[in-house]
């Protein structure tokens, strides 16, 4: 150290806490909190207490020491203003005392030096807790921005659930719907174009029956991974299943989206290994492609649908092209379809009858009742409008069982002049035959209308017969020993099966119209194998009515062949139930 | 849409914080104005507040020094707090460098700022978890990364247990813990208790801390000692934390003033 000796001697070594050392440390005890044992405090504040007495002994005065004793107060956490304030207190009390420092001027250099502590002191004191203050809003800060990222990471993880199939990863219907629906909002003009790919795999499920779900699933995942890969960068989502969708976003025509199309189902064509398996899988793709403007996300979706089963109903493995006319069509029909319900209800259908006339002696035999309805925008519609889409509907049953109840409730009013009023003949339809409670039906019909079975004859078609089935020929036999005629119509148009005439209870053959337009002819083919329909008739029992009889010539023929009645133009057009009765009069 | 379960929540500095008022206890500045507020208030209904945050700190000091010269390398501190100064892997690791402590803190300001100051120590980590799911404690990576369950743990719920009520099932967690800790492992644990206090000053003390996210739950000598159901007490047994193992005999002077019991126990076998 320096000169100045004038304040005593230097004690030896640093070594064990002398009384002030002890003195202070106590005086700090329950000031703060202090991470050290008493022991560790004691040897600290001796090393302190060596450094304020050499600054005391030293000439000039260092005020840098109480600088420094301060500064490590401070760092040893010694860091309360308690903590000062004991300080001073014991520093001014005792130090001079128990170090025994005796000089002139010692009242002057205690002074300088405590003022030196205090301001040293307060000036750690200050940076450490500025330092602690940035810390924790730095803490704060990140732990925030930890927060937010987490949050946003979840939220985008939320939205990837939310927006993509959890199978194959693809995009799923809601964000397809999403861009689908941004497109169209975003090019209202009359440039842009876009395009649908509604893509099906075709049969998939066989895929699940024969190698099971797990590879079937595979399969799935193997079969979006490639599309999405052969027709980038267009969005594919999976809508659920088997089925998936393509957005075209910038199509300049047809042609593009026909070439993503195909695209598509030539990445789907190549065999794919899994599990083993190699699975094969040809899908079926429906195209639209149209401008924005004026078509909205439903429309485009509802037309990729339609062709989707266009191209389904083609065959499969192949992609059809969306057809206006077609789809208009279409979805007319379906609209009538929709509609009959409704017009039953309302009392939309009445019935016409055609006279089916005897060949022998120009009577009336019978009436076919045939079947109209009074569309209320449409007009009249002839069955042939409707009951094709009644028949793939299942709305045939209704309406069969309606045709059946009028016709058995009209044609039980009518008399004759002379003889047998004539019978009622209608139409049954493969659903209707199919149906267990058919024999049920007609036989409470009959028992409510009071009208005698012989006056019922029931109209079948010969394709009915041939499914094979038990059923329908058990529920025939049952009608016919009610009593009710049962005719074959149209006979010769399909597959003429003579096995189940046999089998079969069948007391009439109603021949198709075409056979009677080839009689012009004398000898033609045709009336060669009328004749022998009627003789094989005949021979069974079997009475024969020609359809389609239009002239007097054909009517004469069909008299000389032996046939027994006819039915056509030339013997009168289907018209209402009195018109026909007025005849008969 | 509704937000999924673990979808976290966000950072609240509006609220006091139980970590950051204990720090400014201790004299620390890692602490805002609304948790100065909340401190204060506290301080006003129970003076001796920052006494019993000192002697509770000190509590701490000597259980982890006890616990190094028992041998033990491996330290769970589960509800650490802002790490002010005398935390547990400094006194660990100036005993045994080797020591590994893993810090574990719901607060996650108070674990950002661990994690800062932790920076650069292999052998201590912090993970932010709910001393209420301790199994997810157990099983979380970075709490098996750097403990080895199959030699003894000290695990540390210093001034925590007060913050868990009974419809948390405190007991059902401490049994979560002591069926993970192998034999010679430690428990130590300190709360707040109410045993020798006025209805007046219990009710003013609930009521600050209703205002954070964290009520007080007081608790008696018995419950504490039920809560080291399956451990050995060390000397002295649960007592007022001035009284376990002073220094001095004077420091354990009006003891029953900081409001603290602590305890340590040791898992036999």
């Amino acid at each position: 150290m320096g000169s100045g000796d004038s304040v005593g001697e230097p004690p030896d070594g640093p070594a064990r806490p002398g009384a002030f050392a002890r003195a202070w440390a106590k005086a700090l005890a329950g000031t703060s909190y202090l991470p050290m044992t008493h022991a560790q405090l004691e040897t600290l504040l001796q090393r302190l207490t060596d450094q304020l007495a050499a600054a005391l002994r030293t000439e000039p005065l260092d005020l840098r020491a109480g600088h420094r004793v301060a500064t490590e107060l401070v760092a040893s956490h010694i860091a309360s203003a308690e903590a000062l304030g004991r300080t001073v207190e014991v520093i001014q009390l005792r130090l001079v005392r128990d170090l025994d420092l005796v000089a002139d001027d010692i009242a002057d250099r205690m002074a300088r030096l405590l003022a030196a502590i205090a301001t040293g002191y307060a000036r750690a004191l200050r940076d450490r807790t500025l330092d602690e203050q940035e810390a924790i809003r730095r803490a704060a800060l990140i732990a925030r921005a930890d927060a937010e990222r987490a949050l946003r990471a979840s939220e985008a993880r939320f939205r990837h659930q939310a927006t993509h199939d959890p199978l194959t990863d693809l995009p799923n219907r809601t964000l397809f719907a999403e861009r689908l629906a941004a497109v169209c909002t975003a090019h209202r003009d009359d440039v842009h174009r876009v395009g649908l790919c509604f893509l099906d795999i075709d049969r998939f499920k066989r895929i699940n029956d024969s190698y099971g779900h797990q590879i079937g699933d595979r399969a799935l995942v193997a079969a979006a991974h490639r599309l999405s890969r052969a027709v980038e960068p267009h969005l594919v989502a999976r809508l659920g299943g088997d089925a998936f969708m393509i957005l075209v976003e910038r199509s300049t025509g047809t042609g593009d989206v026909v070439a993503v199309a195909e695209s598509a189902l030539a990445a789907l064509a190549e065999p794919v290994l899994v599990g083993g398996h190699d699975v094969t899988v040809t899908a079926s793709v429906g195209v639209v492609e149209r401008q924005v403007a004026g078509t909205t996300p439903d429309d485009l979706w509802r037309a990729a649908g339609s062709t989707l089963h266009w191209a389904k109903s083609a065959g499969g493995a192949g992609w059809a092209l969306y057809d206006a006319e077609r789809d208009n069509r279409e979805q007319a029909r379906q609209a009538l379809s929709a509609a009959i319900p409704g017009g039953l209800e309302r009392g939309e259908f009445y019935l016409d009858y055609q006279p089916l006339t005897s060949l022998q002696d120009g009577s009336v035999l019978g009436v076919e009742a045939l079947v109209r309805w009074q569309h209320p925008q449409l007009g009249v519609l002839r069955p042939d409008s409707f009951i094709g889409l009644a028949e793939e509907t299942g709305l045939i049953v209704p309406l069969g069982s309606w045709v059946l109840a009028e016709a058995c409730r009209e044609a039980v009013g009518w008399s004759a002049a002379t003889g047998e009023p004539p019978y009622v003949s209608v139409n049954l339809a493969v659903r209707q035959l199919r149906r267990p409670d058919l024999v049920q039906e007609v036989c409470s019909l009959l028992r409510h209308t009071g009208l005698p079975p012989n006056r019922l004859q029931l109209e079948i078609t010969e394709s009915m017969m041939m499914s094979g089935a038990e059923e329908p020929v058990r529920t025939l036999r049952a009608l016919a020993d009610l009593g009710v005629r049962i005719a074959i119509d149209d006979f010769g148009t399909g597959y003429s099966n003579l096995a189940y005439l046999r089998d079969l209870p069948v007391t009439e053959l109603k021949v198709a119209g075409e056979f009677v337009r080839g009689l012009r002819a004398p000898e033609a083919a045709d009336e060669r194998i009328l004749a022998s329909l009627v003789s094989l008739a005949h021979a069974l029992d079997l009475t024969v009515t020609a359809e389609g009889v239009e002239t007097v010539g054909q009517a004469e023929r069909l008299r000389a062949i032996g046939c027994d009645a006819g039915q056509g133009w030339h013997f009168g057009r289907p018209a209402p139930a009195d018109h026909i009765l007025a005849r008969l009069r | 849409m509704q937000r999924p379960d673990w979808a976290p929540e966000t950072i609240d500095v509006e609220r006091p914080s139980v970590a950051r008022m204990y720090d400014y206890y201790l004299g620390g500045s890692h602490n805002f104005a609304v948790d100065r507020a909340a401190a204060q208030a506290m301080v006003a209904a129970v003076p001796e507040a920052p006494l019993m945050a000192q002697a509770n700190r000190a509590f701490l000091r000597r259980a982890v020094q006890f616990l190094c010269e028992a041998g033990i390398r491996q330290f769970l501190d589960i509800g650490s707090g802002i790490p002010t100064v005398g935390n547990v892997h400094e006194i660990a690791q100036r005993h045994a460098p080797d020591s590994r402590v893993v810090y574990v803190d719901v607060d996650p300001v108070a674990v950002a700022h661990s994690r800062e100051i932790l920076a650069g120590n292999e052998s201590a980590t912090v993970v932010q978890e709910d001393l209420r799911h301790p199994e997810r404690i157990l099983a979380h990576p970075d709490v098996r990364a750097m403990i080895d369950f199959s030699q003894p743990v000290a695990v540390l719920i210093v001034a925590v247990l007060h913050f868990v009520g009974e419809h948390d099932r405190p007991a059902e967690v401490l049994r979560t813990l002591r069926a993970a800790l192998a034999p010679g492992s430690y428990l130590v644990l300190s709360q707040a208790s109410d045993d020798g206090r006025s209805e007046a000053e219990r009710a003013e003390a609930q009521k600050v801390y209703q205002r954070t996210d964290n009520p007080l739950w007081v608790r008696s000598r018995a419950e504490l000692t039920a809560f080291f159901d399956g451990f050995e007490l060390v000397e002295p047994g649960v007592v007022w934390v001035p009284q376990w193992r002073p220094e001095t005999p004077d420091s354990a002077e009006d003891a029953e003033r900081a409001v603290f019991l602590g305890g340590v126990g040791r898992l036999g076998g």
